[in-house]
């Protein structure tokens, strides 16, 4: 009986090709849009923001690190400044504010020029800059006598432009991080505490945090968006069906025919979920067989497709009895053109929203599709179920939460003419 | 066979059914009659298990059906006043959806569907999609899905509305032919009287929730035993006239139509000098003055004052 009820809706889906072209078609077309349209954004390798800096030295560098040596080489004993001889690479101020500038992640939206300290009344009138930084003579000499000795430290002098507001928060954030890592390193190396190792454990922190953003790309991301987006409407297609045999008599008919309110509540669950399934399958064999995109661990992402379908099918019967209690398909076409959208920014499926925003992060997870999202990606970083676990144990809650509320609205015979 | 005790329904403070009283004996055909609102879905709604009634019974051979529904509704076929069918699918694949829905399966629901099909006279168009279909071919559907499992009781309601003559008359000839064949019992509504005077041993006929009067066809139209129905046909009706129609003592009713006046008048009474007087006085040409048969449709304007059709 339950078959029949899934079968008949699978017919309905074939013969509405307006529909299955909005299930399926309209979510590969969003992929493909989305994915080249914002694939510099998510990968990095473009950026809306460029700013532009000017970086003024007085002197170089390396001859106020010999200065510095020939000074300390006699306050202190023999041990300790071969340890500092040994490690100063990684204490240089200047070299390492150029490392940050000059490297890979940050050249994509910081140009930076290294000029005199002459042009600089010419740099201050051109617009086209938003902050220039000047290094005073003896900075790195005195900053690395601070850090040592002790004393008070010197400090760069950074002129922001006032109209590029964006650019000059990013540059002091910049700024501000960089000179916490040397406030870190005098209290440290004053306290006798090794530098080598700690250095090595700071720059190894940080590009695992880099690493974490990196893998995975525009195409998949969208794909994934657009499938747990899109897969909303498989309950709004299916409840609207639902309300529809109701209003032309055939849920009458059902009842009438002796089956059990609840064969054909169990019918239209087990049907938004098959369908989800089966729309979700579809839509990620696309991606595989155009964008390449597969799963590591094609177990966890079926657990994670059965899991989405469970809520998904709890979504359409709890849509479908509260249709049938309100005796309107208000609640269906509110869900399709409000909530669907709402939960799809919320979880993120148009842009990573929650990458930005912790407290949307949360929110985003403790929605359907930003859930499934979440799980999606873990599995896609190659992480393993525990990782996903919370995700799962949602999905489940939320289907059985719809699920509870719809049986307690389902009508409890047929309905009046 | 099924009797309905002081049947009521009651949505917030409004009452579609008040204390109905009926009882169906098997293989009558039964006539449920009313205008629009009158209570007649609601009555059928609640006579087939589909709602509960707010107060009440309805027996099945003396068993009432309210706690247990599952064996009378082995026994009923309803078709609905609307097209309760998949429009997307073919007519073959909309039986055969609910003849598995009523249990039916293998080589005894692909001879049950044949058999429907030929006798709806949808054979050579079993494979096209219903929405394709004219109005009167997906009525004779709506009505061959409730003939698959061979029921007792045929519940109709309204199966005609908005469909051309011929196809109306293929079905009143259909129920005929289902209740002289196989003894079926069935419960037609309608608010065509003529339909209902064509089909019925027995009618009931209801209004603003009630019943107003039952009977066989003979005995309802002895309510009008006491009046003649006269019907005077004139060549441009004036308000004179029509004024002095209402306020003669022998007029009981006065019914106005284009050309048309239809008045019930005391059986005794000289109604046709009367009436060419009152003529006379108000200049009114008359064309004609008819003595009518009293129909059903009569009986419902002498019972509620209104057309069935109003």
């Amino acid at each position: 009986m339950i078959w029949q009820i899934i079968k008949k809706q699978g017919l309905l889906f074939l013969r509405n090709p307006q529909q299955l072209l909005l299930l399926i078609a309209l979510p590969i077309i969003l992929v493909m849009i989305l994915g080249t349209a914002l694939s510099g954004m998510m990968n990095g390798s473009s950026s809306p923001l460029s700013l532009k800096i000017a970086f003024l030295e007085s002197e170089g560098e390396e001859e106020q690190v010999k200065a510095f040596l020939a000074d300390v080489k006699e306050q202190l004993p023999v041990e300790a400044f071969a340890e500092i001889e040994a490690n100063l690479g990684n204490m240089l101020p200047v070299s390492t504010i150029k490392s940050v500038f000059d490297s890979e992640e940050v050249r994509d939206f910081i140009e930076v020029e290294y000029l005199k300290p002459s042009e600089r009344n010419e740099i201050i009138k051109d617009d086209s800059y938003t902050a220039v930084i000047e290094v005073p003579k003896n900075f790195s000499y005195d900053l690395l006598t601070t850090m040592i000795v002790g004393g008070t430290a010197p400090t760069l002098k950074v002129t922001y432009n006032e109209e590029k507001q964006v650019g000059t928060s990013i540059i002091a954030s910049f700024l501000t991080q960089m000179q916490n890592q040397f406030t870190k390193q005098n209290f440290l190396a004053q306290q006798g505490i090794q530098l080598s190792e700690l250095a090595v454990e700071e720059m190894k922190a940080e590009i695992v945090t880099v690493n974490e953003k990196n893998p995975i790309e525009a195409t998949s991301y969208y794909t994934i968006g657009m499938v747990v987006m899109n897969v909303l409407f498989i309950a709004g297609a299916i409840s609207y069906y639902a309300f529809h045999e109701k209003q032309i008599g055939v849920f009458n008919r059902i009842i009438l025919a002796d089956v059990s309110r609840w064969v054909y509540f169990t019918g239209v669950f087990l049907t938004g979920m098959i369908f989800s399934f089966i729309q979700a399958i579809v839509i990620f064999a696309f991606s595989w067989l155009v964008f390449g995109i597969s799963w590591p661990d094609v177990g966890l992402f079926l657990l994670v497709t059965v899991a989405f379908s469970f809520a998904v099918g709890g979504l359409t019967v709890f849509l479908s009895a509260l249709n049938y209690k309100l005796n309107s398909e208000m609640i269906t076409n509110f869900f399709m053109n409000i909530i669907v959208i709402l939960l799809s920014v919320l979880g993120g499926s148009f842009f990573p929203i929650g990458d930005y925003v912790p407290a949307i992060q949360s929110m985003g997870n403790m929605t359907p599709n930003g859930s499934g999202l979440s799980a999606y990606i873990s599995i896609l970083r190659g992480e393993n179920i525990a990782a996903i676990s919370e995700n799962l144990l949602f999905l489940v809650g939320f289907g059985m939460i719809m699920i509870l509320i719809a049986v307690l609205c389902f009508p409890k015979r047929g309905v009046s003419a | 066979m099924i009797e309905l005790v002081n049947l009521s329904k009651r949505f917030k403070q409004m009452y579609a059914v008040k204390n109905l009283n009926m009882f169906i004996e098997k293989g009558e055909i039964i006539g449920l009659l009313g205008p629009n609102g009158a209570g007649k879905s609601t009555a059928i709604s609640m006579l087939s298990s589909l709602i509960e009634p707010t107060s009440g019974d309805v027996l099945y051979q003396n068993k009432s059906i309210l706690k247990n529904p599952s064996a009378f509704r082995k026994i009923v076929g309803m078709v609905p006043q609307d097209i309760a069918l998949y429009e997307d699918l073919t007519a073959e694949e909309n039986l055969m959806f609910f003849g598995r829905i009523y249990q039916l399966s293998g080589k005894e629901l692909s001879r049950k569907v044949d058999e429907v099909l030929e006798q709806i006279g949808l054979r050579d168009r079993k494979k096209d999609i219903v929405k394709k279909f004219s109005g009167g071919m997906k009525r004779r559907l709506n009505i061959g899905v409730a003939m698959l499992h061979d029921p007792e009781l045929l519940i109709m309601d309204e199966p005609t509305v908005g469909i051309d003559p011929q196809s109306r008359s293929y079905i009143l000839e259909t129920v005929k032919r289902f209740n002289e064949e196989r003894q079926m019992t069935v419960l037609y509504t309608s608010h065509y009287m003529e339909e209902v005077e064509f089909l019925c041993d027995r009618i009931y006929i209801m209004d603003k929730g009630n019943l107003i009067a039952a009977g066989t066809k003979d005995e309802i139209k002895q309510i009008l035993s006491s009046e003649n129905t006269i019907s005077i046909t004139v060549e441009r009706l004036n308000d004179a006239f029509i004024e002095a129609l209402e306020q003669h003592p022998m007029t009981n009713r006065v019914t106005i139509g284009e050309k048309e006046v239809t008045i019930l008048v005391p059986r005794e009474t000289k109604a046709f000098s009367e009436i060419i007087k009152l003529a006379e006085s108000t200049k009114l040409d008359l064309v004609s003055v008819d003595n009518k048969t009293p129909t059903l449709e009569d009986v419902f304007l002498h019972l509620t004052g209104r057309a069935l059709r109003d």
